[in-house]
């Protein structure tokens, strides 16, 4: 829900695909594989298209699939950086593959249905195996979305921000129906990206 | 449309002029060191002893090396880094295709995985159903993902790995479409992975593309290592993980009751040999114990057949009759070697020794009767021996068809004159075989591209860009073709049988139609 009012522009997808290898990333702008988790129905797909659509004319016709996607923020200190979005397919079934979708990825974004106590046991399973098999130095964000719905709420604040500073992930609400809190979830990680050492993609 | 891996497939930059751009450079007397250095390697790779991990090693350190080196040279002095791009992609196509036969499929147990994976498919193709993966009856649309079982399909006709990897990019292209249009039809959610991934599992496993494993490992050794990133690399992703998924397959993953899931395998299994000649497959079965008994049974029944079959057919070998379609025609070419007088065995066939140059516009027509001749025989034959398999529909006229599409104008001339009656033939022959081409046809079927660089000293007399036999599905590669057309002394200059694909310029366009077929 939330996420089908509009799509979004044709430069949102950044489908230079095929002959896109020459683009190194540098100090000043980097570009960096952010894998997608949570459980199906958390709204993963929809965070990532807020993201990327709120840059862009709404109006546009043009229509994208939204398991892979890519868009550049700019940052204060006039560095920029590029994210590419892996989604992952978060039915049960599908759990054993998702190592194949993080190797080598420099971002975890893992999202949880704060009206979903199931949603958040699945987050913090995904957690543990990116401790155990995502690379070291990568960095994690818990994600708790559709907030908007708060009056259904069955995850705290208070737990998801302690289980958080626990595996010291960054943490933040959001809402993809509102728009609430996207450009800061990717902002935050833009900052704490390291900056050398990232250029793995 | 555009949109999903859209711009991925049919980007505009690299396509139409790569490969001759690419070939035209290569021929320039300045190119000379190039194509020795090109030539050596390719020479040193194939005599080497086979091991995937070095090949594909050497293999990228040589491309990057090269195209560091094109970017130096004052050939491509001046150029875009968009027309140096094509080279680098001219430069993969053609050592991969010339690699083709000694990097492809080359470990033997890696060809087990591609037989038993292909068997687990033809058995669960039938009965698998889109909830079982959990497909949204939203999006279950088992008609329109047709379009995207084909694009997989195509995957054995090309042999570069770029052309390989464009197969899966367009299939996941399709999907993508699908999926989109299905979700702004209803108020359905933009469709993420959740969403795209069961339905490409799905769709592969209906398509049961052949060597799957082995295209896949393929792809991820020899496509350059810097273009296998961002968008292709992620729907890569997707596909392996498909792989890796129907691999792994059991009552668990798909939601179904154990009990009721074996006795649809063996369901399955007694239905196979019935409606398929997939019997390669079916003898390598049997990694699954519990059916070892019905697999007995099967191979009995089986065997049974070919008996049958060898009453009609005594050469046919009662274990693999695909097989001994190739293998017959293995030893038949190699007895033809042997002919004195070879010629006289291809006398009735007029065109074989003429060159385009040679051809009249009145010849098309004799030519198209000759070519209709000969497949109706051909296919005649295969059919006789059995080596049909139905689970590919219509790929040998399609190939055909598209074979015509996207041959190059001055290759026979007044061609299009003759595409009309082309599609009503290939029709016809769609009708008059209600099964079609089998795995084994179709894997022969493969684009048999043959490149020829000039001599060293730039003499290019010899690059007659004619369509081979590859077309039908014979197994001889044009290098065979080659040793028997030149072992016949006739004085004929023919030296080279190629044929250029065209697969970036005719993937881009079918994916835009098969797009728009797609969008009701």
């Amino acid at each position: 829900m939330g996420c089908a009012s509009s799509v979004p522009d044709r430069n949102a997808g950044s489908l230079t695909g095929l002959n896109d290898g020459s683009t190194a990333s540098d100090s000043k702008n980097l570009k960096v594989k952010l894998v997608l988790l949570g459980d199906s129905g958390v709204g993963k797909s929809c965070i990532v298209l807020r993201f990327v659509r709120g840059q862009f004319d709404p109006t546009s016709k043009v229509t994208v699939g939204a398991s892979f996607l890519s868009q550049t923020i700019a940052l204060p200190d006039s560095t920029t950086v590029k994210f590419e979005i892996w989604d992952t397919a978060g039915q049960e079934r599908y759990a054993a593959l998702a190592p194949l979708y993080y190797r080598g990825a420099a971002v975890a974004v893992v999202a949880y249905d704060i009206t979903s106590s199931e949603s958040f046991s699945k987050a913090k399973y995904w957690v543990k195996e990116l401790q155990k098999h995502g690379s070291p130095d990568i960095v994690m964000a818990l994600v708790g979305n559709k907030a908007d719905l708060h009056e259904n709420r069955v995850v705290s604040v208070e737990d998801a921000v302690e289980y958080a500073e626990k595996n010291g992930m960054f943490f933040i609400e959001t809402s993809a129906k509102t728009a609430d809190n996207i450009n800061q979830l990717f902002e935050e990680i833009a900052k704490r990206l390291p900056r050398p050492s990232v250029v793995s993609v | 449309m555009e949109g999903g891996v859209g711009g991925a497939v049919s980007s505009p930059a690299s396509t139409p002029l790569t490969w001759n751009d690419f070939l035209d450079r290569m021929r320039q007397p300045s190119a000379v060191n190039f194509v020795k250095s090109i030539k050596s390697f390719i020479e040193s790779f194939t005599t080497k002893v086979r091991n995937t991990e070095e090949d594909s090693a050497s293999v990228q350190q040589f491309l990057f090396n090269m195209v560091e080196a094109f970017r130096a040279h004052p050939l491509w002095a001046g150029c875009s880094e968009e027309e140096l791009e094509s080279a680098g992609e001219g430069l993969e196509k053609y050592v991969m295709t010339k690699l083709f036969n000694h990097a492809f499929a080359s470990n033997p147990d890696e060809r087990k995985h591609d037989e038993e994976l292909s068997e687990k498919m033809a058995l669960v193709q039938q009965f698998i159903r889109p909830e079982n993966l959990d497909i949204k009856p939203t999006f279950q649309n088992e008609t329109s993902w047709l379009l995207a079982q084909k694009e997989l399909q195509k995957i054995n006709m090309y042999k570069a790995p770029r052309d390989k990897l464009v197969c899966i990019l367009n299939c996941c292209k399709v999907i993508n479409n699908l999926l989109l249009n299905a979700s702004l039809s209803t108020s359905e959610n933009h469709p993420g992975a959740d969403e795209f991934l069961p339905v490409l599992i799905y769709v592969t496993i209906k398509a049961n593309p052949p060597q799957l494993y082995s295209n896949l490992l393929y792809i991820q050794r020899y496509r350059r290592e810097s273009h296998l990133v961002s968008e292709p690399a992620y729907y890569f992703t997707n596909i392996f993980s498909a792989e890796s998924f129907i691999w792994n397959i059991n009552a668990k993953t798909l939601s179904i009751d154990e009990l009721e899931f074996q006795n649809n395998m063996e369901s399955a299994r007694a239905l196979l040999p019935g409606i398929s000649t997939n019997t390669d497959s079916i003898t390598a079965t049997s990694q699954t114990t519990h059916h070892d008994v019905k697999t007995e049974r099967i191979k009995s029944k089986e065997s049974q057949a070919s008996e049958n079959r060898k009453k009609l057919d005594g050469k046919v070998s009662d274990t693999a009759k695909s097989e001994s379609v190739s293998v017959l025609e293995t030893k038949g070419a190699n007895d033809l070697l042997k002919e004195e007088e070879l010629r006289k065995y291809f006398s009735e066939y007029q065109f074989l020794y003429a060159s385009a140059g040679d051809l009249t516009v009145k010849d098309v027509e004799n030519l198209l009767d000759n070519y209709k001749q000969l497949v109706l025989k051909y296919v005649s034959f295969l059919k006789g021996i059995g080596a049909f398999n139905p689970s590919f529909p219509s790929s040998l006229t399609e190939k055909s068809a598209e074979t015509s599409n996207t041959r190059e104008p001055n290759d026979v001339k007044e061609s299009d004159r003759d595409s009309d009656k082309f599609d009503v033939f290939c029709k016809a022959v769609e009708d008059s075989i209600s099964e079609s081409p089998s795995d084994q046809t179709d894997q022969t079927m493969e684009s048999n591209d043959h490149h020829e660089f000039p001599d060293a000293d730039g003499n290019s007399s010899v690059n007659t860009w004619t369509e081979d036999s590859g077309m039908l599905g014979f197994n001889l590669s044009p290098t065979r073709v080659e040793e028997i057309l030149n072992s016949d002394t006739i004085g004929n200059s023919i030296t080279n049988i190629s044929k250029d694909h065209g697969s970036l310029d005719s993937d881009s366009e079918k994916t835009q139609r098969s797009n728009e077929a797609a969008v009701p």
